[in-house]
């Protein structure tokens, strides 16, 4: 049961920003409401204003960003199924694609978005997780005008970010891997929410370097973690450990970080058997 | 009459209510509206322990729209406390509140929200006391007193030597001896000993606690309750206010599950209690969380030792448990000494020595819960046994074979004989799963078995009606939660009549029409309820017999029942032509009653066992050592049932308590800190979901017709759940060499385990 | 606000509030009572109704999203008194204990079946990994969506 409240229905940005900056905290961006709503039922949120975003030209796209041609951005009220659905995420980023039909269940699927996710900030976020691999990359608006941000600036900790409250997130853009890149996300966990999340991109290359087969070399890695800190983050060391590394050491590798640590080892090989649905081969172009 | 076939017994027959159910139209509490009705919110307790100095409903009384806002002190009109075993719950806090969610005001108002909104106007002033959160906590010297004072006994026979130790948190002991068991064990050749801890867990029935009271004009109470028992719920109602049990009527549509955690009254006071302060009709729903701040399961700690002969026979057992019964005793006395009284298991052992305690603690009350504390102790015995197997060197299953009871033989003086073949259903087990094959490397087999008793003594009633045009109603009070009582009630009146299924109709259980019956829980409804219902029928079967034999000029025992009519071999008379002929009219019917009331005996509990459930489990399982993730991939649960009235329900009700039991087994488990419970919400208190069921799953049942029920039938339901752990930790024992006693088995607990385990050789 | 959407096949304007949830709605305006309230929080499923054909949790869904939409509840399975298949899959496999989840599984069954006609075992799994279920243990409920989809075949 929810408190009354006023819903805006704006059809552009700015009606929208505009919205926003003259109602400030009385006023919640909302898209599917799967978190918004459920705050508000929990009552550890009470807008008097709800600002549905569903409707602005724009925000229900996901396209190729013009000016490089190959970063795909993905409009805030996409839902994760249009994610999972659309050819062109499929085409040019399938491990999102992948990940985006294990969200949460098919029924927040359904209702859920992209921008509502990412701005929940939620730390076990799958899309927010594997995003940082991709070079992610939001956009804000406000009356002020346009910002991008990359991810990892935009999220700053559990559910908080470095969105302004006139602000509305209208898009992400990622970039998609090189060609030669085998990637997988695992995640572990008993609960609604994962445990643990690992994102692993890893760009390979045989042409140079020793190497028994041609492309073994990791020539770059990408590693993210979510769930066990404040926010998804970046292993810069176990990357750094990776990178040069041929295929047949990793397993080797892996196991010796996992040793040395007692944060969540970072593998560079997710087992098989926790394997995602985007299988574990260097044929998996990014 | 038996040598024919049975018609539509024994057949797997699809459940009466399957097409309102799967439409849309079957009506649980929460779908009721009456005119008028208010909708009531419950304001409750922050902390685990406090002293509620004042409570200041003013603010919220006058709110418009609000036509009841009530506190404790407010309930000097009635006596405000319930409870079965000891009557020491209130029906809103008095003075202190003894759990974190312990109901400390309530609202009945024109809506939901405007309740909502009440509760936010009303002022309560707490002191903070420490609180015992745990078995530690209360048994510890000057602990903190959950109760100062002894509360007034409930009203049960078997209960009514209740023994609580004044001055501690010990609300009951059971001890229960035969033989000497410290002498046994000190000559032993092999003991073994351990100590297991059970969590505490929720039922998570799907449809939270609901009911919808009205009071008329002439003072008697109506209430439409989602209960397992209402005649319970009435006797408290009529205490509580004063009134005779005559004109308090309860009336239960079908259940959103229950599993134990509606027995005995729950939320019904207080709706009661509001509908009379509102003058209106009141509704009042729990919501998940709030179910969890209700009832639970009773949380346990139990140190089994046992002794056996080199030869691997089982000569002493001696058994210490502690029960966290939480807050409020609610059942929890009889779970414990009920449990208890079998923590030796469907095993022979002439040293024994069992006690166990019932400790209050502030948290959620601990009550009935599908096992009702025979899951706890499986947990522990099953466990040990294999241990012991491993230090005897004997193969589990031949260690359990050779000391089970035999079929007809003593449990206890005084009780039933063991009526069931135990060894059969460990045959079929180890069959099904395999065990003389070896398995994968990468998995391990594991067995348990179970024995419990049933509720006794207990009564069941019955009335079967039979109508001018033959058809037939069937008045019983056994409640269908979703394991098809209706549809085997009908099954036994459409038999014993002869007459086909869609002619019989089992009404809704309604104090003001079904007669009494005790309880639908202990796994008793077929074998109990069941049989009354099949003793009202053969009644009306014998009137019908007599009409015919005196109309038609024959012996009653040349004629037969067939197809709604009474066959002997030259004349037909069907019902309705023999109502005509007794009543000399259309119009009238016959009448046929059932009474099962066994009645106390010498037996040790104060009752004999009107059946003993019996069941084996057997688990294979693998593990993922990198995450401890322990995954069930077959499981075998073989019940003994004496004769499966519809294998049908039968078998979904088995693969249900595997699954519910792989819940406790490997993930849930009530979280406690600083007094507070973390998970109470689904959203991180996990049950098992679809892809959790082992992808083998065969539950099957050995049939004997030998139980005391309505054609040879026992009890079931239960006791596919209760071996599921020890199965699951034996096979995991048996994969990896590590031993787990505390449940649930949880990836990081098994992963501990497994880093922490010497190489093996 | 007024909303037009169909309900069941059948047209409906009502007059909502903005913060009306859907379940409330249908359960309380229309008093089509098979979508239940049970853990309020979008994880259990009983709530489920399909909304364009596709499900939805009804009790964290504003009714004011239904507008210009098509609902099937439950109570729109059938075809007057002729089970949809599912429907009677449900019947003959045993899939129905307490009832209290069935219309949430038949409806999220449904809407898988309208995605993928050939599902496996997998794939039901995925789909109904969202609904729970505390009395049957899900075998039957899996292998009634199995048997409807063969049947449909």
């Amino acid at each position: 049961m929810l408190r009354p409240f006023t819903l805006h229905r704006p059809e552009t940005a700015e009606e929208a920003c505009a919205l926003l900056a003259g109602l400030g905290e009385e006023a919640a961006a909302y898209a599917g409401g799967t978190e918004l709503l459920l705050m508000m039922k929990l009552g550890l949120l009470r807008p008097r204003h709800l600002v549905d975003v569903k409707r602005i030209r724009g925000f229900g796209d996901i396209g190729l960003e013009p000016l490089s041609g190959r970063r795909l951005t993905i409009g805030a009220a996409v839902t994760h199924r249009a994610v999972e659905q659309s050819a062109l995420v499929r085409a040019r980023c399938p491990l999102v694609s992948s990940v985006a039909r294990h969200v949460a269940n098919v029924r927040v699927r359904n209702v859920g978005t992209v921008g509502g996710n990412l701005a929940f900030a939620d730390p076990h976020s799958d899309l927010a997780t594997l995003f940082l691999t991709l070079d992610a990359s939001v956009e804000l608006l406000s009356p002020r005008g346009r910002r991008e941000l990359p991810l990892d600036d935009f999220v700053r900790g559990p559910w908080e970010t470095s969105r302004a409250s006139d602000e509305l997130l209208g898009s992400v853009t990622l970039t998609p891997w090189a060609s030669d890149t085998a990637a997988a996300y695992v995640k572990f966990g008993v609960h609604e929410r994962p445990t643990l999340a690992v994102a692993a991109a890893l760009r390979l290359d045989g042409t140079t370097g020793a190497g028994r087969n041609g492309r073994d070399r990791i020539v770059e890695a990408r590693v993210a973690v979510g769930c066990v800190s404040l926010k998804p983050v970046r292993m810069a060391a176990a990357e750094a450990r990776l990178t040069d590394l041929s295929i047949g050491d990793l397993d080797d590798a892996a196991r010796a970080a996992a040793d040395a640590g007692s944060r969540p080892p970072a593998r560079g090989a997710p087992s098989p058997r926790l394997a995602f649905p985007t299988p574990w081969s260097p044929e998996a172009a990014g | 009459m038996s040598a024919r076939p049975l018609r539509v017994v024994g057949h797997p027959v699809p459940r009466v209510d399957a097409i309102e159910k799967v439409t849309g139209r079957a009506r649980y509490v929460t779908d009721l509206t009456l005119p008028g009705m208010a909708h009531a919110k419950v304001l409750r307790s922050p902390y685990a322990h406090a002293r509620v100095r004042r409570v200041d409903v003013t603010r919220a009384r006058a709110r418009p729209g609000v036509f009841a806002a009530l506190a404790g002190a407010d309930l000097t009109w009635c006596d405000p406390y319930y409870g079965p075993a000891y009557r020491d719950r209130p029906v809103l806090a008095i003075g202190v509140a003894r759990y974190e969610g312990e109901p400390v005001a309530a609202v009945a108002a024109v809506d939901e929200a405007t309740a909502e909104e009440a509760l936010e106007l009303i002022d309560v002033d707490y002191e903070p006391l420490a609180p015992v959160m745990t078995l530690e906590e209360a048994l510890a010297e000057d602990a903190p007193l959950v109760h100062a004072g002894q509360p007034p006994a409930g009203h049960f026979a078997d209960l009514s030597t209740l023994r609580p130790r004044p001055g501690t948190n010990i609300c009951h002991q059971f001890q229960f001896a035969r033989g000497d068991a410290a002498a046994a064990l000190g000559g032993a050749d092999v003991v073994v000993e351990d100590a297991y801890r059970f969590p505490p867990v929720q039922h998570v029935a799907l449809e939270p606690h609901a009911a919808v009271a009205a009071w008329d004009e002439t003072g008697a109470l109506t209430l439409w309750a989602s209960t397992q028992n209402p005649y319970s719920v009435r006797v408290e109602l009529a205490k509580m206010f004063d009134v005779p049990l005559a004109r308090i009527r309860v009336v239960v549509p079908h259940l959103g599950g229950g599993f134990g955690s509606k027995t005995y009254a729950k939320l019904e006071p207080l709706a009661a209690t509001l509908a009379r302060a509102a003058a209106r009709p009141v509704r009042l729903a729990a919501s998940v969380p709030e179910a969890f701040q209700t009832v639970r399961r009773c949380a346990s700690r139990v140190a089994v030792r046992a002794g056996f002969r080199r030869d691997g026979t089982l000569v002493a057992v001696a058994c210490d448990a502690d029960y966290d019964v939480g807050a409020y005793a609610d059942i929890g006395p009889r779970v414990v000494q009920k449990g208890t009284y079998t923590a030796t298991g469907p095993y022979r052992v002439p040293h024994v020595r069992l006690e166990a305690r019932a400790v209050y603690t502030n948290t959620t009350p601990g009550g009935a819960f599908r096992g009702f504390g025979v899951p706890q102790l499986a947990w522990a015995l099953e466990s040990l046994f294999d241990v012991a197997a491993d230090r005897l060197d004997r193969d589990p299953v031949d260690l359990r074979r050779q000391n089970f009871l035999a079929h007809g033989e003593e449990f206890a003086p005084g009780d039933t004989p063991i009526d069931g073949k135990l060894e059969e259903s460990l045959s079929r087990a180890a069959e099904a799963i395999g065990w003389t094959r070896a398995p994968a490397a990468d998995r391990g087999r594991g067995v348990a078995a179970m024995l419990k008793a049933s509720v006794a003594p207990s009564v069941s009633e019955a009335i079967v009606r039979l109508h001018a045009d033959g058809s037939v109603t069937v008045l019983a009070s056994a409640v269908e939660m979703g394991q098809g009582t209706r549809t085997v009630l009908t099954q036994i009146a459409a038999e014993v009549l002869s007459v086909p299924l869609a002619r019989v109709t089992v009404v809704q259980p309604d104090t003001a029409v079904t007669p009494y019956d005790q309880t639908t829980s202990s796994s008793r409804s077929t074998a109990m309820t069941g049989r009354a219902v099949q003793v009202a029928a053969e009644d009306v079967r014998d009137q019908l017999l007599a009409i015919a034999a005196q109309n038609l000029g024959v012996a009653a025992r040349e004629l037969a029942l067939a197809d709604g009519a009474l066959v002997a071999p030259a004349r037909r008379l069907t019902y309705p032509e023999a109502l005509a002929l007794k009543f000399g009219m259309s119009g009238g019917e016959l009448i046929g009653r059932g009474v099962i009331a066994p009645g106390r005996t010498a037996a040790p509990l104060g009752g004999s066992t009107p059946f003993w459930e019996m069941a084996v489990g057997a688990a294979e399982v693998s593990v993922d050592e990198e995450t401890g993730a322990v995954r069930v991939e077959r499981y075998v649960s073989v019940a003994d049932v004496g004769r499966a009235i519809n294998p049908l329900l039968l078998e979904g009700q088995d693969e249900g308590g595997v699954v519910q039991g792989l819940g406790h087994t490997l993930l849930e488990e009530m979280l406690y800190a600083d007094g507070h419970l973390l998970n109470g919400t689904l959203l991180v208190y996990r049950v098992p979901r679809a892809d959790d069921t082992p992808s083998e799953l065969e539950c099957h049942f050995v049939e004997n017709a030998d139980g005391s029920g309505p054609f040879g039938a026992k009890g079931a339901g239960e006791g596919s759940l209760i071996p599921v752990s020890p199965a699951v930790a034996n096979a995991l024992a048996r994969l990896t060499g590590v031993r787990l006693r505390d449940l649930p088995l949880t990836p990081e607990r098994v992963w501990r385990a497994l880093r922490a385990r010497s190489p093996r050789a | 606000m007024t909303i037009r959407l169909v309900v069941n096949g059948r047209p409906r304007d009502l007059e909502v509030a903005p913060h009306a949830l859907l379940l409330d709605v249908l359960r309380d305006t229309l008093d089509l009572k098979g979508a239940k309230r049970s853990c309020d929080t979008q994880v259990c499923g009983a709530c489920t109704v399909l909304v364009d054909g596709l499900a939805v949790s009804a009790c964290t869904y504003l009714a004011v999203e239904a507008d210009g939409r098509s609902v099937l509840t439950v109570e729109g399975l059938a075809d007057g008194e002729s089970l949809h298949p599912l429907q009677r899959a449900f019947v003959e496999a045993g899939a129905v204990q307490c009832g209290f989840c069935t219309s949430g599984m038949l409806l999220t069954a449904k809407a898988m079946l309208a995605e993928n006609r050939t599902p496996m075992r997998d794939d039901v799994l995925h789909y109904l990994r969202g609904s729970l279920c505390r009395c049957t243990g899900y075998r039957k409920i899996v292998d009634a969506v199995l048997a409807a989809a063969e049947t449909a075949r």
